[in-house]
């Protein structure tokens, strides 16, 4: 087999090596143990923070569950009274954002980071420190954004916010603004779990495990993370707009000044279609690994089932606009969507199938889990169904809005995510468990669930067709609403029955441990299922098959035994080996950031800064925001540090560097992911203006000059060649100090681009466009917002670089600091270039 | 424009029934209370619903609308007088909902336009709201 | 509570015209072939877990992913697909220009209706009522003042949204007589739930004589105060005599309240000097099958009701209670608008 960096697969023979001695784990033991008392919450080992992100995220998916069953109260019968109007549009908006990003994203999150590394045989996630920041900004927005139901400020707009009715005109207090905070941590921690996902997937891997060998889990994960890099940056877009446009009056969806309700719904779709993948494909990933357990047999067509995965994730960006076929689309455009809608549901079958051959292969055992995965191939096949029928335009015509829609989203994410979450608890519940859930309960509890569902959905597709539009808090008597209705009431508490049993089944056995697990209750075949403490594996196995446990009967004891890559810590300190993209060869051995509560200072105070400005409070706000930035760069301040040690031995002989910088660093590949989430929100801002003027071109007015042009250009251009410059000079003081010149370089550069920005709203400004006239103006200067927040980043980070050198710690010749604050502003002025060229070149005088 | 003589046969009648009740006290001995069957009440209140009666009066089984102009109509049947005015009987509380003023004049409920025998229904139905 | 507009058969599935017939036939094919594939998702499962071996075995394999999970829905998605583009476009033929054409305005929370003339201007203005002659092709304005909502008759068409600085046009088309409910089907704000209206739809002749009313009441609209009797609207058989009843309340006090105590400035009496344009015109309210967009029959009782406490009825609705009008008030204005026919 041909190498991917070099490394000779000849070394590979060398394991299992020699038993080596224990007390190596007692050595990792110590470095990996966890803070105790109240600096537990300090911790950053996936183990803990996985554990709460899943807890969290499934607290949530009770409360909005809580919320559902109010509302099927209200509706049990017409015309009723048991929540008033407001509270019922508070509660059904609360309802699906909560379960749409407070529920279903993180949850699949969460599973990752709690799985992941042990499915990949890391020691951590490459950034421990980024996913215990992701978790705490989830966990104190999200409950904030929660509470705000208990003071009747919950957003009332429906999951989607469409404005106008979201607009200050119609909804003048600030219940929508807490949407859009809410909304902000999830987009941050969304992002930030996926950077760490990406990363950890393609490099964190044990070696030998080729993308081939990969669990299918880890492949959709991998989709997942790309997806939220491509998909989210769309929603961050449309809530900063949509909140500019509230705090600042500036018309990016007004119609009478050049706006249109329209933009949003493109911007918001183009993420929001996406997204109901990016729910669907991790749980899919779950549901190929346990069927495959509880077949007790491989998976059938894994190839194509991962070509399914990757081609949903492609695929289902080309779908947003079928949420908007009611809104007098063109033919064509219709046509193409409605073309793609029926594309996207190949995929969907491959894997239907897939599962289906996979059980056929083998032979079943009827545990809880089985229960819920075969139970989810049903609900999701019906809950495709019907996603075919309303994919037809005309059916679609008559369908959208109303509870047929209703019943077919429940009847995808309930089959698609929440089956498959619950049959991952019963399955995984044993590596964080010191004892099992009672099987007997499980299968009352999926009873319970897959009844529950039916009483409650299926007479919902009746409702819709009888005329019921969604999002009505009541409706009017004799309409024979009114038995459909209370079927589907009784079905909303039957299903809770059996969620409440299995919270009290959790209540009474579930019993969290980092240590002695109840293990592989229901016989797994991968990775996870090695022994296990804190540190993941005592040694990295080398991987030759998809089934490992399976495959090679003796490995968990030879892992345990050290037998294995990094059987030790070789440098003392926590660490895991980075391992090639697609091949998965050792390259080197990353260390890893320990505990620390300055994650946690920079979450809870990035929370207070939003928090802040949704209710006002501007000084407390600059306050927070300025501690929160502290707190990040205090976190970062101790990573990147001069190493003595250059190299370490892996095991079997095989030396590797320790913490290289360039391309084939993780912080690199991190960087990389992170420019393409900020490219791409910059790109969905030029989207914002090319369509409004597509739309309303009679309020775009002549550019300014173009001399003042060509001068931004060559400032932005300038700034480019200096970003570049400075890593270049630092490259040529190896073996001495860096001094102050390739610092100062990206000083200039940061310069040159603020001026650059400078001249650019000035000269708008000159000409006398302003934010607040009409489309035009909102969309240019949002483009120069976007610029100014990248700027500022990159002021902040040209000083922290500064800092770092007047302290003596910057490395030579490379430097991964350096490296990131170099790239990034080169990143900045070419944003600024593309920004700069589109508003002033296009559509020109 | 009005049919007079019709006034006065309803106005005739009030007086009897008034005259009557005056006789025997002003509540009703309890054999001959008022009894409405089942399936009169459940149809009072689908004509209460279709008429809309709840646009002013709050009524009991009537979850909307329940507006707040005129009384509330719940416990009908221990209510010693209608509009504060007539005896409380099932034959006047009906002819009273067909035609209001033409029976307390200075009624502000104007007449309604339900059936006579809807009307019979819907009295059936406010009496069977019992509070005891 | 408004009868016979609503309820089984689901209108989705009960056509009154070409537009919604066509796609009631769709749907029913769709539910099969849902149906079907449903049963062969759980009959393939079932043999998956408890079948024969050698079906088993047949199924447990690659071949069977490409069968089931490529080929059927491949060719069967192709065939829908067909299908449905061929209808999308059949359903969205170019409008011809010569149809009658009608303009909605959806406003929170009730849809506000203009007939245009062949010209384009506006001949007569109503709100939440849509007249329509059968066998007539009709293209419908769909405008918003306000928020998105969206157009929607399941027995006539799909709907369409309504969307602010835009407008979005609709054909819509009955082959029989009848009144059809209609709803806004997108979430516009608070009362969403209870924004209604009644498609109406006549014989030709009938049609052309209820147009020949409403002109005949704008062109003698100067005074909106009849002279002559006050006749309770509807049945002779529902309303018992009502002497007292008119005798008390004065129709001409009710237009002079009418105009004092507000409400000329949110709605409009052709001929009057009420001009408001924020709320329903009143010109033909007397004539409307419902009261609060599509909610309460309209009748002198509910119209009392309405005016004085329609934050209960409809609670949100941009309409104050005027509950500090006497009920004899609340009757003089009652008296005058049931003349607006």
């Amino acid at each position: 087999m041909k190498s991917e960096t070099g490394f000779d697969h000849a070394l590979y023979e060398r394991f299992p090596t020699d038993k080596r001695p224990d007390s190596e784990v007692d050595a990792l033991n110590e470095i990996w143990k966890a803070p105790t008392g109240w600096r537990r919450l300090t911790a950053v080992n996936n183990n803990y923070v996985g554990f709460w992100y899943v807890v969290t995220a499934f607290g949530f998916f009770l409360a909005a569950g809580i919320l559902a069953l109010g509302m099927r109260v209200q509706l049990a019968a017409p015309m009723q009274d048991f929540l008033g109007v407001d509270t019922y549009n508070q509660f059904f908006t609360m309802h699906g954002t909560v379960m749409m990003f407070l529920f279903a994203v993180p949850m699949v999150e969460a599973i990752g980071i709690m799985l992941l590394p042990q499915m990949l045989a890391a020691r951590d996630l490459p950034f421990p420190r980024l996913s215990a920041f992701a978790f705490w900004a989830y966990f104190v927005g999200g409950t904030m954004f929660f509470m705000s139901l208990f003071v009747g400020l919950a957003p009332d707009g429906g999951w989607f916010m469409y404005p106008p009715l979201t607009s200050i005109a119609f909804s003048p207090d600030i219940n929508t603004d807490f949407w859009l905070l809410g909304i902000g941590f999830i987009e941050i921690s969304a992002i930030a779990g996926a950077i760490e996902i990406i990363v950890g997937v393609l490099r964190t891997r044990a070696p030998g495990m080729t993308l081939d060998k990969m669990p299918m889990f880890a492949w959709a994960m991998l989709v997942f993370a790309v997806m939220i890099v491509v998909a989210f940056p769309s929603v961050i877009l449309c809530t900063m707009l949509l909140e500019i446009e509230r705090a600042f009056n500036w018309p990016f969806f007004d119609a009478t000044r050049g706006g249109d309700p329209m933009l949003w719904q493109h911007l918001f779709w183009f993420f929001g279609h996406p997204e109901v993948y990016i729910i669907f494909i991790p749980a899919a990933g779950l549901m190929s690994m346990m069927v495959s357990t509880v077949a007790r047999t491989k998976l059938i067509g894994y190839r194509l089932n991962v070509l399914a995965l990757v081609a949903t994730g492609f695929i289902s960006f080309g779908v947003w606009a079928h949420h908007m076929f009611t809104t007098d689309m063109p033919r064509v455009s219709a046509g193409y969507f409605s073309a793609a809608s029926m594309a996207v549901s190949l995929p969907a079958g491959i894997q239907v199938f897939c599962w289906i051959a996979t059980l056929a292969s083998g032979t079943i055992k009827w545990t809880t889990p089985a229960l819920f995965v075969v139970g989810s191939v049903v609900v999701f096949t019906m809950g495709g169904l019907t996603g075919v029928m309303v994919g037809m335009v005309p059916f679609d015509w008559q369908a959208h809005d109303t509870y047929f829609i209703v019943a077919h989203l429940h009847y995808v994410l309930i089959g698609g995510m929440v089956f498959p979450m619950f049959a991952a608890f019963y399955h995984w519940h044993g590596m964080t468990s010191s004892k099992a859930l009672s099987e007997r309960v499980g299968k009352w509890v999926f009873g319970l669930m897959f009844t529950g569902l039916h009483i409650t959905f299926l007479p919902m597709h009746l409702t819709g067709l009888m005329g019921m539009p969604r999002r009505v808090y009541t409706y009017l008597p004799g309409r024979d609403l009114d038995l459909l209705n209370m079927i589907s009431t009784i079905g909303a508490f039957v299903m809770a029955a059996g969620v409440l049993l299995f919270v009290i089944d959790c209540a009474r056995r579930f019993r969290f441990t980092v240590h002695d697990d109840a293990g592989n209750l229901y016989n797994g075949g991968t990775l996870e299922w090695l022994p296990t403490g804190l540190y993941s594996t005592r040694s990295i196995p080398l991987v030759r098959s998809r089934d490992p446990l399976w495959d090679q009967p003796g490995l968990s004891q030879e892992v345990a035994d050290g037998r294995y890559f990094l059987p030790n810590s070789a440098t003392g300190q926590r660490e895991t080996l980075i391992t090639s993209p697609v091949m998965a060869e050792p390259q080197y051995v990353q260390l890893m950031p320990g505990p620390s509560a300055w994650p946690v200072s920079a979450a809870v105070f990035t929370a207070g800064f939003f928090l802040s400005l949704t209710v006002q409070a501007y000084p407390f706000a600059i306050f927070c925001g300025i501690v929160a930035v502290l707190s990040t760069l205090r976190w970062l301040w101790e990573t990147d540090r001069p190493i003595k040690q250059e190299t370490a031995e892996i095991g079997g002989g095989i030396e590797v560097p320790i913490a290289i910088t360039g391309s084939s660093s993780h912080g690199w590949w991190a960087l990389n992911t992170l420019m393409v989430v900020i490219g791409m929100i910059g790109f969905m801002g030029v989207f914002a203006y090319l369509y409004l003027y597509g739309i309303n071109p009679e309020v775009w007015s002549a550019p300014p000059p173009l001399g003042q042009t060509v001068l931004i250009l060559t400032m932005e251009g300038l700034a480019f060649v200096a970003a570049w410059g400075g890593r270049r000079l630092l490259a040529t003081k190896e073996g001495r100090l860096a001094e102050d010149l390739p610092w100062m370089m990206e000083a200039l550069a940061v310069g040159l681009l603020a001026g650059a920005l400078y001249f650019d709203i000035t000269g708008w400004l000159e000409t006398g466009l302003a934010p607040t006239m009409n489309g035009m103006g909102a969309t240019v200067f949002m483009l120069m917002v976007l610029q100014a927040q990248v700027v500022t980043v990159a002021i902040i980070m040209a000083a922290y670089l500064a800092f770092r050198e007047a302290r003596g710690i910057m490395t030579t010749p490379t430097n991964v600091t350096m490296d990131v604050v170099a790239r990034f502003i080169g990143f900045c002025a070419l944003q600024g270039l593309v920004f700069t060229a589109v508003t002033r070149f296009f559509p020109g005088g | 424009m009005v049919s007079s003589d019709r006034g006065k046969a309803i106005v005739a009648t009030v007086l009897a029934l008034g005259a009557s009740s005056v006789v025997s006290g002003c509540k009703d001995p309890v054999q001959t209370r008022y009894e409405p069957s089942d399936a009169a009440k459940s149809r009072g209140l689908v004509a209460i619903e279709k008429t809309g009666c709840g646009s002013c009066h709050e009524i009991p089984g009537v979850e909307w609308p329940r507006g707040r102009l005129g009384p509330s109509l719940a416990g009908f049947d221990d209510v010693g007088l209608i509009a504060g005015k007539l005896p409380n009987r099932p034959g006047l509380l009906a002819a009273f909902i067909r035609n209001a003023p033409a029976i307390k004049p200075g009624s502000t409920m104007p007449p309604m336009p339900v059936t006579d025998a809807e009307a019979q229904d819907v009295a059936s139905y406010l009496y069977g709201l019992d509070s005891d | 509570m408004i009868e016979a507009v609503w309820g089984w058969p689901p209108p989705v599935l009960d056509p009154a015209g070409p537009y919604s017939a066509q796609v009631t036939t769709l749907s029913w094919a769709l539910f099969a072939l849902g149906v079907f594939v449903t049963g062969v998702v759980v009959v393939a499962l079932w043999v998956a877990i408890k079948g024969p071996p050698n079906w088993k075995a047949n199924l447990g394999g690659e071949r069977a992913i490409w069968i089931g999970g490529v080929a059927f829905p491949g060719v069967v998605l192709t065939a829908l697909l067909i299908w449905g583009l061929t209808l999308t476009a059949s359903l969205t033929e170019p409008i011809r220009g010569d149809e009658m054409r009608i303009r909605v305005t959806g406003e929170m929370w009730w849809f506000r209706v203009e007939y245009l003339d062949p010209d384009g201007a506006v001949m007569m203005v109503d709100a939440n009522e849509i007249h329509i002659p059968v066998d007539t092709p009709v293209v419908l304005e769909l405008e918003s003042a306000d928020v998105i909502h969206s157009f929607w008759v399941p027995h006539l068409s799909g709907k369409k949204d309504m969307i602010p600085g835009r407008r979005t046009l609709l054909r819509i088309e009955a082959d029989r007589a009848g009144e059809f409910g209609g709803v806004c089907a997108e979430y516009c704000g608070g009362q969403h739930a209870l924004m209604g209206f009644i498609a109406v739809v006549h014989e030709p002749a009938a049609w052309q004589s209820w147009l020949a009313d409403r002109m005949d009441t704008l062109a003698n609209a100067a005074e909106p105060v009849a002279q002559e009797s006050q006749r309770y609207p509807g049945d002779a058989d529902l309303y018992p005599t009502e002497a007292e009843y008119l005798e008390r309340y004065d129709a001409r006090r009710g237009y002079d309240l009418f105009m004092e105590t507000g409400c000329a400035a949110c709605h409009r009496i052709a001929g009057s000097e009420a001009n408001g344009l924020a709320g329903p015109d009143l010109t033909h309210i007397a004539s409307r099958r419902s009261l609060g967009a599509g909610i309460l029959p309209n009748h002198r009782g509910t119209l009392i009701g309405w005016i004085g406490d329609s934050q209960s009825i409809k609670p949100g609705n941009r309409m104050p209670s005027y509950d500090r009008l006497s009920a004899e008030d609340l009757g003089h204005i009652a008296a005058f608008l049931e003349l607006q026919k």
